[in-house]
Parts: C-alpha cells; structure tokens; sequence
C-alpha cells in the first residue's frame, strides 16, 4: 500500500515536472511549440509501451463516439496554456488555479448532470477554493517580500 | 532597503529573479485551463472506457500532434533565435532534458492508470497526485527548478495554498469530480 501511496504522489510530482520542463522549452521557442514536441515524444514512448505490454488498439468491436477523439486537440491548447503561464505567474499559482479550475468545474458538471452524492460538502469546497483564489489576486503592483 | 534582490547563484539559464504581482487577467486564464482540464479527461476517459488506458493516452498525443502541427501552422510562429546564441540573445537554446516533458506525461498516465484500481481509487489518486504537484511546484518556485524565474512564497501564498487544497479535498473526498 506504501508503494502505491508513493506511486500516486509521483503522478503528482511527474504534473508539475513536466509543466516545469515544458514551460523551459516555451522560453526557447513558443508555447505552442512546446506542446506539440510534448505531445509528439510522448506519442512517440507510447508507442514503445503499447507495443512491449499491449494495449495500443481497442477492441474491434468498440464504439467510440466522434467527440471522445477530441481530447487530444482540447490537450494541445492546455499544454501549451501551462507553458505560457508558467513563466508568468509561476508553477505554484498555475499548479493551483489548474487544481481549482478543474474542481470547480466538476463540481458544476456535477450539478447540471445530476450526479449523485452530497452537494453540501461540495460547495464548501467550492467556496474554499474561491476564498484562496482571491487571496492570490493580489493589487497590482503589490510588492512581494 | 532593496525589495528584490537577487540571492546567491541565478542557475545558468534562469531569465529573472523579480517576482511580480501575478496579473488578474492571467490567474483567471489558468483557471479557465483547468476547466479545460475537465473536459479533456472526461473525453481520454471515454476513450479509455471503450480501449483501455494505453489506446487513449496513445490516441489523445496523436491527435495532439496533429492538431498542434496545424495549431502551428495557423499561428505562424516566429523561428527561435538558434543561430547566433550569445549574451544579447533573447532567446536561449533548450537544453536537451526540456524536450523530455513529454516522456514524463507518459510515466504520468501510467502511475496513475496503475493507482486508481488499487484501494486509493479515483480519489486517494487525486489527492495523493494533487499533494504531490502542489508540493513539487512550491519546491520549483522556491528554487527556480529547470530554468524558471525564482518566486519566493510569502504568507499570503502559503494562506491560498492551504484554501485551494483543503476546498480540493473537501470536494474529492466528497464524490465530486
């Protein structure tokens, strides 16, 4: 359980490392550039893994809708978001409102869907996240210590 | 008494050490890319449902390639300064490792395709890897980690940090997202 404890947090340490990394090479060249040779190595090692362990196609008699294919492009344009704002407001507040974007969203996703569960906890949530949000919006040219 | 001053060795490539109020403008853009987030694991989700982890992540960099490769096209983006690099450059070379961001994506997909179906689940994925990349990126401003501008974190920072993430696991822990 350990092991996978440290799995989990290395999932989180590898987001941050690659925005980290692809914010660099966004300095060199552009944002947009940076994504696609992220997106370009990664299809290119998983393309490795897929042929050592499997797994590359789906099954034939799968039925994918024409909108699941879009996840790519839609990652392509957040990618390449993370590298231009990285060097602009930090890993940190990007590593941050990244987080509160994707939970406030889901929680609204939620609403409209109908999901079950509890909503009281998660509009607490909701509203934790804004109250950190705002903190971080500070009055420009606000000088930091 | 000086406000930003430089402490001890800038690393090689670092472009600054001043640290700026972030602009509204841009905290509300990272905050759109997080809803941009949303919809894109929900539809590699999809995928994932209908071929399994590899065919998805595998699928979804292609499509990404394509499309950035057309994205590029469109914007017509300047060439890089790569000739000529020299102190006046404003535009420094990459070094190698910032073109492994993508090898590290890879290892990404399959660190956690391999946690969420042990008894962590979706949500002690989450929170793990949400603990995990807040702590990396404070360690990377703290630091200017790969070339980054340093940003030393002071109370205020630390104060949102503690909001977002307890309202993040608030909503995990809930069955939300």
């Amino acid at each position: 359980m350990v092991v996978f404890v440290l799995l989990a947090v290395s999932a989180g340490i590898c987001v941050g490392l690659s925005r980290q990394v692809n914010g660099r090479l966004a300095l060199s060249g552009s944002p947009m550039q940076a994504s696609f040779w992220n997106h370009i190595v990664g299809f290119g090692a998983l393309t490795l893994v897929g042929l050592i362990v499997g797994g590359l196609l789906p099954p034939a008699e799968a039925d994918i809708p024409v909108w699941a294919w879009f996840g790519g492009p839609i990652g392509v344009v957040f990618v390449a978001s993370g590298s231009w704002l990285i060097a602009r407001i930090g890993a940190a507040n990007t590593a941050l409102l990244v987080i509160a974007g994707q939970m406030v969203t889901g929680v609204v996703l939620d609403m409209i869907t109908g999901a079950p569960g509890n909503l009281l906890p998660r509009v607490a949530g909701v509203v934790l996240i804004l109250c950190g949000m705002a903190l971080t919006n500070r009055r420009p040219g606000q000088k930091r210590p | 008494m000086p406000t930003d001053t430089p402490i001890a060795e800038p690393s090689s490539d670092a472009v600054a050490d001043a640290t700026p109020a972030p602009r509204t403008t841009d905290l509300i853009l990272a905050f759109l890319s997080g809803g941009l987030l949303t919809f894109m694991i929900l539809l590699n989700g999809r995928l994932a449902l209908s071929g399994g982890p590899v065919f998805a992540s595998w699928t979804a960099h292609g499509t990404g390639t394509v499309a950035a490769i057309l994205f590029l096209l469109v914007l017509r983006t300047r060439k890089p300064a790569a000739a000529a690099p020299g102190p006046d450059t404003p535009r420094l070379p990459a070094p190698l490792w910032a073109y492994a961001g993508g090898l590290v994506g890879a290892v990404t997909v399959m660190l956690s395709s391999i946690t969420v179906n042990t008894a962590l689940a979706l949500s002690g994925t989450l929170a793990l890897g949400l603990a995990g990349q807040v702590a990396f990126s404070v360690l990377a401003d703290r630091f200017g980690l790969f070339g980054l501008p340093r940003r030393i974190p002071d109370r205020r920072d630390a104060a949102a940090v503690v909001l977002i993430v307890a309202g993040s696991l608030l909503i995990i822990f809930s069955g939300g997202v």
